[in-house]
């Protein structure tokens, strides 16, 4: 049996009445607006009630529960809001009338990174942050070696996002899913071999978070680099 | 001594003040007040999982509240520029 606090108990009865309030609120504000970009962002609020039904088991399951959760969220925002610019963008191109401005970048003035620093320091910094995220392994060794790509990303000038970088991105996710789905097959099926699945699922959930920290970088310097 | 349940009710309240003014509240026509307003309800959810003793899960939300603020301004700022409807 797991061991739940007594207060926890007591806890769960409102907890979870206040993620079905928040989620009703959420859907119906869904239900009502029209604009995509608005569902997007209540999407968020719809987030929040699954966390607050998850969190009120309030065990260490919660916790392993709400990880992943919030990380599926996070690349579900991303793809999302790049499918509603791609189409946004493809609206306008197909309008003769509509002038489309150039300029699009997430800070207001030209944003030029010209210091030396920045050409040499990055490659030896990143490494030294890959390798320690690697040695955490899980999602925070996941989000130091994401750091250290982002950091990486963000100093090359090189510009344009290559096909095989994300079709390596995509594949290395893959295999990522697949370590963390063995790791908790392996867990429930032979317990006797938890530590190897435990660094199955790290390593996987390492790989995950990496790599979507490292997108996100990349999808940044695109906007930064655009003078 | 304070009452840990005071943190987790006032947890819930904000949650849910939050949530409200995400949905119907003044000025959410706006998306950049709409994305702001979704950080209140975050920071009611961060207190209800300060209360259960989610540490990573708190770290984590914190985290990703603030990526997902970001992906969501990127989005507006470009939609904006190109005129779209927002």
């Amino acid at each position: 049996m797991l061991y739940v606090p007594q207060e926890f108990i007591s806890m769960y009865l409102p907890a979870i009445y206040a993620g079905l309030i928040i989620g009703f609120i959420g859907t119906m504000a869904i239900a009502m607006k029209r604009e995509e970009i608005h569902i997007l962002i209540l999407t968020d609020i719809v987030g929040l009630a699954m966390i607050f039904v998850v969190s009120a088991v309030g065990t260490d399951l919660a916790e392993a529960l709400i990880l992943p959760g919030l990380v599926v969220e996070l690349a579900e925002t991303l793809a999302i809001s790049e499918i509603l610019i791609t189409r946004e963008m493809r609206k306008i191109e197909q309008d003769p009338r509509a002038n489309l401005k150039r300029s699009s970048s997430l800070f207001p003035q030209a944003f030029s990174l010209d210091m030396e620093i920045m050409t040499t320091a990055p490659n030896f910094i990143a490494l030294i942050l890959i390798a320690y995220g690697i040695f955490l392994t899980g999602f925070t060794g996941g989000a130091v070696a994401g750091g250290g790509i982002v950091l990486y990303a963000l100093s090359k000038k090189a510009r344009g996002l290559p096909v095989l970088v994300l079709d390596g991105i995509a594949g290395v996710s893959g295999i990522a899913w697949c370590l963390w789905i063995i790791g908790f097959l392996l867990f429930f099926v032979t317990p006797q071999y938890w530590l190897l699945s435990l660094f199955l699922a790290a390593c996987g959930l390492l790989l995950k978070v990496a790599s979507k920290v490292g997108l996100i970088g990349l999808l940044m310097r695109e906007d930064i680099d655009k003078e | 001594m304070i009452d840990v349940s005071l943190f987790f009710y006032f947890g819930i309240f904000l949650a849910i003040i939050g949530s409200i003014a995400t949905a119907w509240g003044p000025g959410v026509n706006d998306p950049v007040v709409r994305t702001f307003n979704t950080e209140v309800a975050s920071i009611g959810v961060c207190l209800v999982l300060l209360c259960y003793n989610h540490v990573l899960a708190l770290l984590t939300l914190l985290a990703t509240t603030v990526i997902i603020s970001l992906i969501l301004f990127r989005a507006i700022i470009r939609l904006e520029e190109m005129g779209a409807d927002v």
